[in-house]
């Protein structure tokens, strides 16, 4: 059937249209492809999601290859859930970007930024598919430079600065996974991942510390591309410079690839069975708790806005982890949850962030006192956004809170339940003061005229979209947390 | 269909806030409509107390634990109507004091939405729901707190902020125990957890005394008290109404709900939690009144009678036997109308003179003798000498001290009514027996518009001491069901 090959065509899509990008000269052109290509994308995500419930799981032979020989996608709900998030936020931010994208990069580059995002969004959705390790990271280099590639296009110092810091530091990230594969290799001779899990399961006994190594350099590769706590030095720098749309796409999205592909590699290639043998779990868990905690305290003492909500990212990324380390159905149901609400609410919270530099000229938070008054919608667009971090019910960000803290429960770590609520407490610690400094205060106020920097309605749009996902997600939890655990099954 | 009308008193306040926060009307226009939508939220209320007493409504059910659910017990008329009597009196008082304070509007919409905010925890009938409204009533009632905009009144904001974000979170806690333990959060006179198994009284009573303090928090118990004292930078009314009346009395009715909807009188006896908990009350109890003996502003040191008072409450509620409860209950209502009149009389003072110390109010008895009447009234109704309100409650709540057989509660209360005495009645004195140092002896009370409800507010507080017996009669039936 043809929707079978959707998966696949939606990646080459991406492909196909980046590459005519650099040939058109109108940039107007160039936004209309790269946003009708999402949608198509986005559609394509929705039939197959459609398909899978109705009949399963699948496996897709890329041309026709039979599985240890050729590569194969397998297709199945997390999947197809990950592929409509990820063309969904990305429509948005892409959306969002049409009105804005010239204030920050030149525009004799808008058609190469574009590209760089399209190829970006299909790698990662490679990574999402794909069956098999070396494909995979095939897909990740390729994402590696196209993330670079859009953090540096603004051209400025601190970009190329941090464009530097964030390639090397991914590219050491994508060495380890790759030697982690070989290591994989060598004991199973395979790099399709449902093979390599047959073969572990038969002879994992025999070579223990091999695949206690192998574990360790998928984590800490893995984890420096998303952000896990101490290694995430390169991201508050790369995500505070890049141009806003960058920022969006590279918090909500990039992290989120990498990361889905350390709980596959976990989960499917190693096997709950074997990962128990060994602590890596743990040492998850714990560095869950640290971003949780430290990534709240960092965020706490910046002075840019945009460098508060990076560091607020790398606390929500603890979250994941967390959810991970706990090794529990639940742990890995939360996990894929949060990468959705967080998905959601971080692109919106960097889009309002972004309308809000652009329409004062001002980045740092004592500059931005008062901002509610001249841009009310945006700032409450934003708060709305921010109490979803916080925790108030009803929001993703609470029932994710309130799910991994039953969780931890259920493992028997009653006491990490105080973990997960300091760390709340502190993103409220930070998150509040920017609407509170922004609507109130007299001070503030004063001089300030009202809506006089206010976006209109139409650029407002995908952020309110994107809010009301936001709301949606955390109101209709119960069915996507049933559609994610018909998917682990 | 018909118990969609629960949401309506809810609904309607927000409803309310949101055409003044957009009209702007002109100014007569505004106070009329904010009393008309007041006055109809009242009628709502009676209506629903009268005419369906029990029901319910679930909202929306997204899953077992995420369930806005409302239902319409005694308890909550309990707390409604006193909440929705008391708002319209002080919207109207609002009206002339808030022209001197400014931003009428953002007062206005933000002060109605509080009121549907206060009806929802009301009206909750489980847990989250409460927790939910909670969180919501710190959020709503944050920008009247700061409504000056200064440099102080930020800071006090934060720490109101800071202080309730981290008893909701102690809350959330306690919740997410209880919840792992029972799968159920809904209250049920008597409580919920009758089939727990006795192997895990450890985390009830964990969750118990991280609740009760959690919500002790907004309910000013000592040492979570500070940021009361620092939030009457407010403007008189919100000081009044949320201090006295609204956010402190939330944090007590919330404490009633999970002592006997959730937990019960049995289990937590059995948990030995109250011990420790007692000693933190009788400290607040005590503590309070010492410090407001302190206090030359005199907002200041009505804020901290307001926490000595708010720990007779907390201690009707953990001493579990009915008496005490009762005593409670009746204390819930009597605080709230004698210290909402007292702090209108303070705001009508300084809204006429600009005075705010009391060593600036000297003969000022004489000026404004209406207004320094009902003070005086309400003061000796707060200590408690018969027959006036203030003695019901403390009386039973005496008895409930007897019947646990420790006479040191009774003792504590009296010592705590000397006290009361001592730091209100130099006030009177002041007020009515000095002589001020520039005699004018010109009657100037304040505008109608704020003595009328000081003078129905007192006559409130009279009414209930002269015949406590209506109200005494149906705040048993609520303890009954209880205990």
């Amino acid at each position: 059937m043809l929707i079978d090959s959707f998966p696949l065509l939606t990646v080459l899509l991406l492909f196909i249209t980046a590459s005519i990008m650099p040939l058109l000269k109108k940039s107007n052109l160039v936004k209309g492809i790269c946003i009708i290509s999402f949608i198509v994308s986005f559609v394509m995500y929705l039939a197959t999601l459609n398909r899978v419930l109705k009949t399963g799981d699948y496996f897709y032979r890329v041309g026709h290859f039979n599985a240890p020989f050729g590569i194969e996608f397998h297709v199945g709900t997390v999947e197809c859930i990950m592929g409509i998030l990820f063309t969904f936020v990305a429509i948005m931010v892409i959306w969002n970007s049409i009105y804005n994208i010239h204030f920050d990069i030149r525009e004799d580059k808008i058609p190469l930024y574009y590209l760089l995002v399209n190829i970006l969004i299909a790698s990662l959705l490679g990574i999402v598919f794909s069956n098999d390790m070396f494909n995979v990271f095939v897909f990740i280099e390729i994402g590696n430079l196209a993330s670079c590639g859009i953090v540096v296009v603004k051209d400025k110092k601190e970009n190329i600065k941090a464009g530097m810091k964030y390639l090397i530091m991914s590219c050491l990230g994508s060495g380890l996974v790759l030697m982690g594969i070989a290591f994989l290799y060598s004991i199973t001779g395979h790099l399709n991942m449902t093979y390599i899990h047959n073969e572990l399961v038969k002879n994992y006994i025999h070579y223990p510390r091999t695949i206690l190594i192998t574990l360790g350099l998928f984590t800490v590769g893995l984890g420096v591309k998303s952000a896990m706590f101490p290694l995430h030095t390169w991201l508050p720098d790369a995500h505070s410079n890049a141009p806003t749309t960058s920022s969006a796409i590279l918090s909500s999205l990039v992290l989120k690839g990498y990361i889905l592909f350390l709980i596959k590699v976990l989960y499917r290639v190693f096997g709950i069975e074997i990962i128990r043998n060994f602590p890596i779990l743990n040492i998850i868990l714990v560095l869950g708790c640290l971003g949780m905690i430290l990534g709240s305290i960092f965020a706490i003492f910046q002075k840019n806005l945009k460098r508060v909500i990076a560091y607020s990212t790398v606390a929500q990324m603890g979250y994941i982890f967390f959810a991970i380390g706990l090794g529990t159905e639940l742990g890995i149901i939360m996990s894929i949850f949060h990468i959705i609400g967080h998905a959601v609410t971080k692109a919106a919270l960097f889009l309002c962030t972004g309308a809000i530099i652009q329409g004062t000229g001002h980045k740092n938070l004592d500059e931005l006192k008062g901002v509610g008054k001249e841009m009310p919608y945006t700032l409450g667009l934003f708060f709305i956004a921010s109490l979803s971090m916080i925790g108030i019910p009803l929001l993703p960000g609470f029932v994710s809170k309130w799910y991994l803290a039953l969780g931890s429960i259920e493992a028997n770590k009653t006491l990490l339940i105080a973990v997960i609520l300091a760390s709340s407490l502190l993103n409220a610690v930070y998150y509040f003061p920017v609407s509170i400094n922004g609507f109130f205060g007299e001070e503030n106020l004063r001089g300030k005229i009202y809506k006089s920097k206010s976006k209109s309605l139409k650029e407002l749009l995908p952020i309110i979209i994107l809010v009301i996902a936001m709301i949606y997600i955390g109101i209709d939890s119960q069915s996507i947390i049933n559609l994610i655990k018909t998917g682990l099954v | 269909m018909k118990n969609l009308l629960i949401i309506l008193p809810i609904l309607f306040p927000f409803l309310a806030a949101i055409t003044i926060a957009v009209a702007k009307f002109q100014e007569k226009k505004r106070n009329v409509f904010a009393a008309v939508s007041v006055i109809l939220n009242l009628v709502f209320v009676v209506y629903l107390s009268h005419h369906m007493p029990g029901g319910k409504l679930h909202l929306l059910k997204i899953n077992e634990f995420l369930d806005i659910y409302f239902k319409i017990d005694k308890l909550s008329i309990f707390f409604s109507s006193l909440v929705s009597i008391l708002w319209v009196f002080t919207t109207i008082y609002s009206m002339e004091y808030m022209k001197h304070e400014g931003k009428e509007d953002r007062f206005f919409s933000y002060f109605i939405a509080t009121l549907g905010i206060t009806l929802g925890i009301a009206f909750s009938g489980n847990l989250i729901t409460l927790y939910l409204f909670y969180e919501f009533l710190t959020l709503a009632t944050f920008p009247l707190v700061i409504h000056s905009g200064s440099k102080e009144a930020l800071e006090s904001g934060k720490k109101y902020l800071i202080y309730s974000f981290g008893g909701a979170t102690l809350v959330l806690f306690g919740m997410i125990i209880l919840f792992s333990l029972t799968n159920n959060l809904t209250f049920v006179p008597k409580g919920i957890l009758n089939n727990v198994s006795d192997s895990n009284i450890y985390l009830i009573s964990l969750s118990y005394l991280v609740m009760f303090i959690g919500f002790g928090v907004k309910a000013a118990l000592v040492p979570f008290h500070a940021w009361l004292p620092q939030a009457m930078v407010a403007p008189t009314p919100v000081s009044s109404l949320l201090h006295a009346v609204a956010v402190v009395k939330s944090g007590a009715f919330a404490l009633i709900r999970i002592t006997y909807y959730i937990f019960g009188a049995e289990v937590i006896r059995k948990t030995h939690s109250a011990g420790y908990l007692t000693v933190l009350i009788v400290i607040s109890i005590l503590m309070g009144s010492f410090l407001a003996l302190h206090q030359e502003n005199l907002k200041k040191r009505l804020a901290y009678s307001t926490i000595s008072q708010l720990g007779y409450i907390l201690l009707g509620i953990i001493l579990l036997n009915e008496s005490s409860l009762v005593g409670g209950m009746l204390h819930l209502i009597n605080h709230a109308v004698i210290k909402i009149t007292l702090f209108f009389c303070t705001g009508a003072i300084m809204y006429t003179t600009g005075k705010t110390e009391i060593g600036q109010i000297a003969g000022i008895g004489r000026q404004m003798p209406i207004t320094m009447w009902c003070f005086t009234i309400s003061s000796i109704s707060l200590i408690g000498i018969p027959p006036t309100n203030g003695f019901v409650s403390k009386w039973n709540l005496a008895l409930g001290g007897l019947i646990d057989g420790k006479a040191v509660f009774p003792a504590i209360l009296l010592l705590s009514a000397l006290l009361t005495a001592m730091y209100l009645l130099p006030v009177i004195t002041e007020a009515f027996f000095k002589k001020g140092d520039n005699v004018i002896l010109l009657k100037k009370e304040a505008p109608k518009k704020m003595v009328i409800p000081i003078v129905c507010i007192t006559m409130i507080t009279v009414l209930l001491g002269l015949f406590p017996n209506p109200i005494l009669v149906f705040v048993r039936e609520i303890a009954n069901e209880l205990i």
